[in-house]
């Protein structure tokens, strides 16, 4: 019973909910009260103490950010004795801060600053010795501890929404600092959100210093562009020193509701510098005169994608994407079961789940921003999360409640007996009944390596959940099998009250199987590629036939993982011919590509909204006011479920076509801080089985394949499977990702 | 009550300055006016204000000296703004008045910042580290003004003085084993379980059965308890064990192993007490052996307290997280006087920490053992966790004994009847209870709060709702047997009968008012006696009146150099953190011991004890600053229906919500307090 408790702040009537604060009802209502260490997607770090309160009845102050109300409580916020306390504090802070201002990379965005500012602090009557404290250089990240304030907000996001928990207080009353946990130097993902969450120029990013005034750049408001989560962020421009023309200084987000992880915070010099090519640009209308197909990625807009269907009618060519058209695949037969289009779940949702389950997929790299949200999960919830894959992995550890270790290929097979698990008391019809009831259980437990007591002790794990979760990821989707998957996938969302979240491989995906009717890639000729390999090529990347733009210098939306249409814009202009131009050359004419917004697939659930009627914020109390939600779609429930097949055997050298973290295709490849490693990553195990050593050059052959790497032993690793990055190569996205390989030693 | 010079503790003014020695005034408190047997004390300075043994004190460089305090301990740790600066400034500018380079406005900042960080820090020590500067500030400000004006140094400044500090909390201090509870309920509330499990570590191994069974003294000394509830500690200290547990980690232990110092010890008995003895010696390099009487680990805790309050594979975890310390078990071997005699020899030292395992009579009449149906709450405990924990079945002699007809305690259509009132009773009723015993009852001597008071609310009224019928004002008095096997028992009812000069209340039988139960099973939970045939009778260990080894209850050695006791062997029957508490100490004191040959405790360890002295938790104290009213969380427990018949652990514990909104209303009220000596 969720009762309301009524109070009044500074005179006026309030009311919160259960589990609110007086802060955060005080922000509801906009009554102001400072802060500065406090961040709305973490638990109060309590630290600064400036959101100090008078209560009625109260002797002393009462701390606002983590005291919830009583019924019937009066609040005063602001008071002169309240406003000495806090002008105290402010001195306290200014105590040996450094007086850095003029080139301080923090100068015009630092919280000290301004509160400083605000109340007026114009004379420090307070002084202590002065500390040795030494710079830190952690790489992508920078650490002034004589800047740092101690509001803690870093080790607080590093914890409790990223997940890797690399850094912690180190304490020592006056020389309290931060210091990275565990390691001698900084050991994580390297999100940058520490940098993001930090008030004052003590935790700065390394490649940006003092490249650049925050008052001096530009905002351009932007959806990340290198995975499905759709993460809001700006990117910030100004003019680049040399030759004048705008750069990509620096990428910020919306911290104190969003998150972002490395690869979209330092991963942003991926556009395209060019000039309009006349020869050029008539050679591609040549070739796609003569094509029999475009071969494109899903790394496109909506309304590009929309401009490639209009042109495959218009010129009757074959569409090739293997990534989307699986995806299609997918989702065309979950809603055989599902009777509708779109799956239920979102990041928002996973986020509220006190039981998950994450199948098929290497979720920590593959998708941070369902990472990030299952880590919040974790830590704000409590919740019992099963990792079900064929690889541990260590990333994952403070998250993980089970691992649920299945044989590789038996994805089938595990998904059936989920669904067998999780629906044994559900209502369903006699046909589906019999399916389970007829599953070779005996055969299944031994093929899959997953037993009965795992099944038990996930359900029994469960048992006090109340919001539960299912996250499909990619070795479902590009299984062989993956039409029955969708269907157990679908039934468990249909009869049970788990939530479903499919993760899209690329940051379009989604959109693009719910615009573009696909063909099967074949191996013919005459094929223009579209940011893809081709006989003629046009891209965004070197080397191109044609130059076109990159996703971070168009206009237009992509639809995410969470079923919302988000808008992106123009960073950098580009000088160069657009999708657009070569339509129009064609007779499919539409002044921008912007204006193709309203007329996406309605079948699909787009809506009849103009691109600049697209709102792209996040409110002040965080709600996601960002473009749209797609409709949802009823469709012919006609699906059924098919006997399994066999389980595949897996045996000897495996390869997992996997990325490491902050690298996920070419343009993360291309930008100047993301690593960059993409060395063969194995277990000692492994090692032996394949017979070579750490730091030979192998050669890893499977399917067509055949590439050279150099491998490298890793000691978190265990079992028989490598992991292959595959961001600096081109993807076959319609096989599976685990690959039977051989791999010999080249030298 | 000490006599003291000067004394401004807990608004006591007591002022004997100018006053000749013989006619002090003496304080209210047990303030540790003599540090130890050589050293006596000539100040003691903490939260609630100073007090002064000798008139010889700088109290200018003792000010100084507490201020310096907040910079060392890890727990003043900074983490507030007022705290962190206001901290340091309070030293600096002690120091240099100290030095004799202060000024008059250093006086007036030092009395800005102090209040500054009385009324916004964090925590108690940023709000209680100012009131004792202040008070000397205020009575000696002579004293101040002088070093000021004459620009010199404080009276002993450059002299080597004696300080001795300690940190505390008011419900630190009162767990028998010095639990941080503020640190590790502050893990929770940072979301770092890793640390809080450390944090309770640090004197409290067994983090899973703590967090679950415990009788949290802790929550009678609570200071919130005083604005409106008391924290729920005990179910906030779970969290971080069952964290590890479900993620699979290694143990997190919050110390490194000291290599090996090549001296051994043995531990006979392998429960809680024993348990933490390894631990903590084995922590520090010493090689430990660990007898244990019975074929499982674990003492009392695994075979007296039942699955549904204690699950076997959580208090395993704890065990195992013990041996991970590398601590050798040697289960199935009790220990003989021969076997001591020869210890003596082959180990540096050794602890007996065998518990009180002999059931006590209820001492009425015609209660002989060899009537069938009369059966002592150890054993019958024993025979119910055996099987139900371990899969041990009831050999056919014992089931004949004790009217079995099967392997394991099956009760069905059996009228049981226990005698008792504290924690054993409760598991006896209630597996009673669970082994589909027709009927149960509890007889016991005194009334419904007293038992209240003696368990917990939640372990009566769960006893009550399972169906067990309460007898209070009872007792038995006549076991009635056909050819030794109970028949019925005849149970005398009576009152309390105030005493007419006002002392205590007597129970007095009613005359009349006997009656019959008819009963298959007698069950006696009235307190259990040790069995100490283990020690050597030539060794004359020096005993208590109640039959437990004596110690001296600070360095837990007995009457014979080399052999310590703890746990219930050495106090009597009492609870598991109290063992704990005693064997920490016992293995610090040991760990010296061995190395040294001598019998010692360190500063803190003296403090921790002079501290428990003076009671920290002050029950009268007005709380300002924090609002009241939030109501104390309540884990979720099992429907009556749902657990009755089975094993089922009852108390479901904390959601993360719950945890972390309980976890806010805490206090964290650390408190630093220092001798100069």
């Amino acid at each position: 019973m969720n009762k309301l408790i009524n109070f009044k702040i500074d005179g006026i009537s309030v009311e919160a909910q259960k589990g609110e604060t007086i802060l955060t009802v005080a922000r509801k209502n906009g009554i102001y009260i400072p802060t500065m260490c406090y961040i709305s997607k973490t638990s109060p770090c309590a630290s600064c103490r400036m959101c100090v309160v008078e209560a009625n009845e109260v002797d002393g102050f009462i701390l606002s950010c983590n005291t919830p109300p009583t019924e019937g409580v009066e609040i005063t916020t602001n008071s002169a004795a309240l406003q000495n306390e806090r002008t105290n504090i402010m001195k306290l802070y200014d105590v040996n801060h450094p007086l850095e201002c003029g080139v301080c990379d923090k100068s015009g965005e630092c919280d000290l600053q301004n509160k400083t500012l605000e109340f007026s602090v114009e004379r420090q009557s307070f002084s202590a010795r002065d500390q040795l404290r030494p710079l830190q250089h952690w790489g992508l990240i920078d650490y002034e501890p004589s800047l740092c304030i101690m509001c803690e907000k870093c080790v607080h996001v590093c914890n409790e929404v990223i997940g890797d928990d690399a850094i912690e207080v180190k304490f020592g009353g006056y020389s309290s600092t931060i210091i990275p946990k565990n390691s001698e130097t900084l050991d994580c993902t390297f999100c940058g959100e520490c940098i993001a969450v930090c008030p004052v120029g003590a935790l700065t990013s390394s490649g940006f210093k003092y490249r650049a005034n925050a008052w001096e750049l530009e905002r351009v408001p932007a959806t990340c562009a290198h995975c499905s989560a759709g993460c809001p962020l700006e990117y910030e421009t100004r003019h680049g020193s040399l030759n004048g023309a705008d750069e990509i200084f620096r990428v910020k987000n919306n911290f104190e509701f969003a998150s972002l992880c490395g690869a979209g915070r330092f991963g942003f010099d991926f556009d395209n510098i060019a000039v309009k090519n006349e020869n050029a640009f008539g050679r591609a209308i040549e070739a796609l005169k003569n094509a029999k197909a475009i071969r494109f990625s899903s790394m496109i807009t909506n309304e590009e994608a929309h401009i490639l269907e209009l042109l495959k009618d218009k010129l009757g060519v074959k569409l090739f994407n293997e990534d989307a058209r699986k995806f299609a695949e997918f989702m065309s037969s979950y809603s055989s079961i599902s009777g509708k289009l779109h799956h239920s779940g979102s990041l928002d949702a996973i986020k509220q789940s006190d039981a998950v389950i994450v199948i098929g997929s290497r979720i920590a790299t593959d998708n941070p921003g369902v990472r990030y949200a299952l880590t919040t999960a974790s830590k704000h919830n409590g919740a019992k999360i099963v990792y079900a894959h064929p690889m541990e992995d260590t990333l994952m550890q403070n998250v993980i409640t089970q691992m649920m270790k299945y044989e590789v290929g038996t994805e089938e097979g595990v998904m059936a007996l989920l669904a067998h698990t999780i629906l044994k008391d559900s209502d369903l019809d006699e046909s589906e009944r019999a399916f389970f009831d007829e599953l070779d259980f005996g055969y299944l437990y031994a093929e899959t390596n997953i037993g009965e007591e795992e099944l038990s002790h996930m359900m029994k794990s469960f048992m006090r959940a109340k919001k539960r979760s299912l996250i499909i990821g990619n070795d479902l989707i590009a299984h062989d099998r993956s039409s029955n998957i969708a269907k157990l996938a679908a039934l468990i969302e249909k009869y049970s009250d788990f939530s479903l979240i499919v993760v899209p491989r690329e940051i379009n995906t989604l959109g693009v199987s719910l615009i573009n009717s696909l063909d099967c890639d074949e191996k013919i000729s005459n094929v223009v590629g579209y940011n893809a390999k081709g006989d003629f090529v046009i891209s965004s990347l070197e080397g191109a036939d044609l130059a076109i733009p990159a996703l971070n210098q168009q206009e237009g939306t992509f639809v995410s993982i969470d079923n919302r249409v988000l808008p992106t814009n123009v960073a950098l202009e580009f000088d160069g011919y657009t999708l657009n131009d070569i339509a129009m050359a064609f007779g499919i004419y539409e002044e921008n590509t912007i204006n193709y917004t309203k007329e996406l697939n309605k079948n699909s659930g787009f809506k009849d909204i103009i691109f600049d009627d697209l709102e792209n914020f996040l409110s002040p109390l965080g709600e996601d006011n960002r473009g749209y939600l797609l409709d949802e779609v009823i469709c012919q429930t006609d699906g059924k479920l098919e006997e399994l097949n066999d389980m595949p055997e897996f045996n000897g050298t495996i390869i997992y076509n996997c990325d490491p973290v902050l690298q996920f295709n070419n343009y993360t490849f291309k930008t100047v801080q993301l690593p960059k490693e993409n060395l063969l990553l194995g277990s000692a195990q492994f090692a032996v089985a394949a017979k070579i050593a750490d730091g030979d050059i192998v050669e890893i052959s499977f399917g067509e394949t055949k590439m050279q790497r150099e491998f490298k032993l890793d000691g978190e690793l265990k079992g028989t499977i490598a992991l292959n990055p595959t961001f600096d190569i081109s993807v076959d996205a319609s096989r599976y990702r685990f690959e039977k390989s051989k791999i010999e030693r080249v030298m | 009550m000490s006599k003291v010079y000067f004394s401004t503790w807990n608004g006591e003014f007591v002022n004997n300055i100018n006053t000749p020695q013989e006619e002090w005034k003496e304080s209210a408190y047990n303030l540790p006016a003599q540090y130890d047997s050589h050293r006596a004390s000539k100040a003691f300075i903490g939260w609630d204000g100073v007090a002064l043994f000798d008139k010889d004190v700088d109290v200018i460089r003792l000010a100084m000296e507490y201020a310096a305090q907040y910079q060392e301990y890890s727990e003043a740790c900074g983490r507030c703004a007022p705290g962190r600066w206001g901290g340091r400034i309070l030293y600096d500018l002690l120091d240099k008045i100290a030095r004799g380079e202060g000024s008059k406005a250093d006086l007036d900042h030092l009395k800005e910042i102090g209040k500054s960080m009385q009324v916004t820090s964090k925590c108690e020590i940023g709000k209680t580290v100012p009131n004792p500067i202040i008070d000397l500030m205020e009575h000696f400000e002579a004293e101040f003004l002088e070093c000021i004006d004459k620009q010199k140094p404080s009276k002993h400044y450059h002299e080597e003085v004696g300080y001795i500090a300690k940190i505390t909390a008011p419900c630190t201090d009162a767990c028998p084993s010095h639990v941080d509870i503020p640190a590790y309920i502050e893990g929770v509330r940072d979301l770092r379980m890793d640390d809080s499990l450390m944090a309770t570590r640090q004197t409290m191994p067994l983090a899973h059965v703590c967090g679950r069974v415990c009788p949290h003294p802790c929550e009678e000394a609570c200071r919130r308890t005083n604005l409106d509830e008391p924290i729920s500690i005990m179910s906030l200290k779970r969290l971080g064990a069952d964290w590890e547990t479900d993620h699979g980690y290694d143990f997190f232990h919050p110390m490194e192993k000291k290599p090996s110092n090549g001296k051994r010890v043995a531990v006979i008995g392998g429960g809680p007490a024993g348990l933490t003895t390894a631990y903590y010696l084995a922590a520090d390099g010493v090689e430990v052996d660990v007898y244990e009487e019975l074929p499982v680990l674990g003492g009392e805790v695994a075979v007296g307290v039942p699955e549904y309050r204690m699950p076997i594979g959580k208090y395993n975890k704890d065990i195992e997280c013990v041996r991970d310390m590398g601590v050798n078990f040697i289960v199935n071997s009790k220990i003989n006087a021969d076997d001591m005699r020869r210890f003596e020899s082959e180990y540096d030292a050794t602890m007996v920490a065998t518990g009180t395992r002999i059931s006590k009579k209820v001492y009425c009449n015609n209660e002989r053992a060899e009537i069938k149906g009369y059966w002592g709450a150890i054993d019958f405990l024993d025979k119910v966790n055996l099987y139900e924990k371990y899969g041990y079945k009831i050999s056919k002699a014992e089931q004949d004994e004790n009217l079995l007809t099967t392997d394991f305690v099956d009760l069905t259509g059996k009228v049981v009847v226990c005698v008792g009132g504290g924690f054993t009773s409760m598991d006896v009723v209630r597996c009673a209870i669970r082994a589909n015993a027709k009927k149960v009852y509890m007889i016991y001597r005194r009334d419904e709060k007293t038992i209240i008071k003696n368990t917990t609310y939640e372990e009566y009224h769960e006893a009550v709702e399972e169906g067990v019928e309460f007898l209070f004002h009872s007792a038995v008095a006549d076991m009635r047997d056909e050819d030794n096997i109970l028949k019925s028992l005849l149970i005398d009812k009576f009152e309390l009968v105030p005493d007419p000069n006002g002392g205590r209340a007597e129970l007095v039988k009613v005359e009349g008012a006997s009656y019959v139960i008819e009963a298959d099973y007698l069950i006696p939970a009235v307190s259990q006696s040790a069995d100490l045939k283990l020690l050597p009778p030539e060794w004359e260990i020096e005993m208590t009146s109640w039959a437990t080894i004596k110690t001296n209850g600070k360095d837990y050695m007995t009457s014979r150099k080399g052999i310590f006791a703890s746990g219930d062997c050495e106090y009597g029957p009492m609870t598991i953190v109290n063992a704990v508490g005693q064997a920490k100490r016992a293995a610090s004191v040991m760990s010296r011991y061995v190395l040294s040959g001598e019998v010692t405790l360190t500063d803190d360890e003296i403090m921790e004890d002079h501290l428990r002295k003076l009671r920290v938790y002050d029950k009268k104290e007005k709380i300002t600053g924090w609002l009241k009213g939030i109501p104390r969380q309540h884990s979720e427990v099992l429907e009556v229906e749902d657990r009755k018949y089975n094993n089922k652990e009852v108390n479901l514990g904390f959601t993360q919500e719950e945890a972390m909104s309980e976890a806010e209303r805490c206090m964290r009220c650390y408190y630093i307090a220092m001798v100069q000596a």
